[in-house]
């Protein structure tokens, strides 16, 4: 066994600790040094993990998996962390004392995903999701003195449990059918049972509940309001791309399509309608934006999902590219959600009112991202939907395809709502917003990242194509 | 077969005769004063509560089970390796040391922002 590969995870590990470390030794919790730090830490790693996307490995007879799919995600979280971590560079100080636990939790949280993407086997992937979710739970009631983060945290911590405590059931049902947690192994030890389907179906909600499918959503909007802003973003990105990963992984290699007796397909097809058309739905009538970003983030996951259903070479393409143009057209929109609270103390729609006097750029990057999750072209979010729904047409799931299609249509709506606000709308204060440094470069980064993925997506659709080459 | 499942159902009852009778006799042969409040109130050791037992308890309980925990689950990792640690050789014993080093890190945070003081 070749450890050498392992070093992406094992370099992660070691700052996280290290962050912790130095935040205990240094005078005044090295609250300068930590931030700086673990950016250029998780930097460092990320051009190792670009040069490293083509290495495969095994270990432990298939329980850890370093593969170019694993990679990819591998990818995908750290460039997610780190503009996060660049944006919420002015927030941070509502965390007063607890800065540099701050960076350590979100690196391990990053950490976890990593494990979890990369899991070929039901136990590591359980324990790749709980050191992610656990992350969460705290960072999600980081701020002590708000009622409403302590709340959404412990909401979080309920909920995410007993989701938990289903996703293991459904795996333990699953092993006693099979006889093996590793899941290529499982491909072909399974029949069609009782207690195999009600396994399946535990599993499937289990994650539903981690990319927060309706009819799993409830717990999203209440924790991604409730929640720091930076560790929302994190939350509706990473945690995110990370059970999708696993979602991908469990179905495509232990149940691969055109097994006739179980059709995974269909059930993930409905949820996928439910979630495309409640998320969207809900979503028109929120007034603060945040809110209006869960509901959205729901709907997002809906369209995701479809490209599993169809689980084919669009499909599947679809799903990882989507994931990565997520990243950026998400953090981009979260990030200027994040310098307007900041600034205004709310995110309510008012507070974005004449945002494009006061800071031309911010409107500006927030219209992008928004009309890039809307799917208007030539934004990144075009070409992933293209993919998407030209997958699940390929497939054969046209009625998925055309609801997809017209709630994309809603949600132009609501998206053009805050870029109202933002251009029509008159605000008292008239004074542009500061920004500093590391947040600028984050917005530009998201800017950059969904304009060019839109203009030009033959780069990333090829790294995306190798990606997914292991399923079919 | 049939005597197979008789001899299941001779057992049977005979466990639900055995405790019906015992409280039966129970009942024929102890005395029975009359029912006194004192008499009706649950039994049970110790002396009565004072005010309201759904009180909240001290997160630093939560706190000292969490830095046991760490310890406990160390000890488990710990015990199989021991037992082999001839035949494991270095690098396994590299390995645990690695471990051991993330604990205590833990140990030492938990430490340092007084988790284990008692205010």
């Amino acid at each position: 066994m070749d450890f050498s590969l392992l070093t992406t995870e094992i370099l992660v590990a070691l700052i996280g600790l290290l962050v912790l470390v130095v935040g205990l030794v240094l005078p005044d919790r090295g609250k300068q040094l930590v931030g700086k730090l673990s950016l250029l830490a998780l930097a460092i790693v990320l051009v190792y993990a670009l040069i490293a996307f083509p290495r495969e490995a095994s270990y432990f007879n298939g329980i850890y998996q370093v593969d170019v799919f694993g990679n990819y995600f591998k990818i995908l979280f750290l460039i997610a962390g780190i503009l996060v971590m660049l944006s919420a560079s002015k927030y941070i100080k509502r965390f007063a004392a607890k800065s540099s636990e701050f960076y350590g939790l979100m690196i391990l949280a990053t950490l976890g995903m990593m494990v979890l993407s990369a899991s070929g086997d039901f136990i590591t992937m359980y324990i790749g999701l709980e050191l992610m979710t656990i992350s969460f739970y705290i960072l999600t009631a980081y701020l002590q003195s708000d009622k409403r983060s302590s709340e959404a945290g412990l909401k979080y911590l309920i909920l995410g449990a007993i989701s938990s405590a289903v996703l293991l059931f459904g795996m333990s049902l699953v092993y006693a059918m099979t006889g093996t947690t590793i899941i290529s192994e499982i491909a072909g030890a399974w029949t069609m049972q009782p207690a195999m389907a009600a396994g399946l179906v535990m599993i499937i909600a289990g994650f539903a509940f981690k990319i927060s499918v309706i009819p799993f959503h409830m717990w999203a909007p209440d924790i991604y309001q409730g929640a720091p802003i930076p560790v929302t973003t994190y939350l509706a990105v990473g945690s995110k791309a990370a059970a999708f990963a696993a979602l991908v992984r469990v179905f495509m290699l232990a149940f691969p399509p055109g097994s006739i007796s179980f059709n995974w397909n269909i059930i993930l097809a409905v949820l996928a309608v439910l979630t495309m058309v409640i998320g969207n739905l809900i979503a028109l009538t929120q007034k603060n934006v945040k809110r209006l970003l869960a509901y959205s983030s729901i709907a997002q996951a809906g369209y995701i999902l479809v490209g599993l259903v169809a689980a084919n070479t669009y499909g599947l393409k679809g799903v990882l590219f989507y994931a990565m143009l997520y990243v950026f057209s998400n953090t981009g929109a979260f990030a200027v959600a994040t310098a307007v609270e900041v600034d205004a103390g709310s995110t309510d729609i008012d507070a974005f009112n004449g945002l494009a006097k006061r800071s031309p750029m911010l409107a500006a990057i927030m219209t992008v991202c928004m009309l890039s999750l809307a799917g208007i072209p030539p934004m990144a979010g075009f070409v992933g939907k293209f993919y998407l729904f030209s997958g699940a047409i390929q497939a054969g799931y046209l009625w998925v395809a055309i609801i997809g299609l017209v709630m994309s249509m809603v949600s132009v709506y609501y998206y053009l709502g805050v870029a109202k606000a933002m251009y029509i709308g008159v605000s008292i204060d008239e004074n542009p917003i500061k920004l500093d440094v590391p947040a600028q470069m984050a917005l530009w980064a998201c800017l950059a990242g969904t304009l060019l993925i839109g203009i030009y997506p033959g780069p990333l659709s090829n790294f995306v194509q190798t990606a997914i080459s292991m399923f079919l | 077969m049939l005597s197979d499942y008789s001899s299941i159902g001779i057992f049977l009852l005979l466990t639900i005769s055995f405790p019906v009778i015992a409280l039966v006799m129970a009942w024929m042969v102890r005395p029975k004063p009359k029912q006194t409040e004192e008499k009706l109130t649950t039994y049970e050791c110790g002396v009565d509560t004072k005010g309201k037992t759904w009180i909240r308890f001290r997160v630093n309980y939560f706190l000292y089970a969490l830095v046991f925990l760490a310890f406990d689950v160390e000890t488990i990792f710990l015990f199989p390796w021991a037992v082999k640690f001839n035949s494991l050789g270095l690098f396994a014993f590299i390995e645990m040391v690695i471990f051991i080093a993330i604990l205590v890190i833990g140990l030492w945070y938990a430490w340092r922002e007084g988790a284990l003081e008692w205010h």
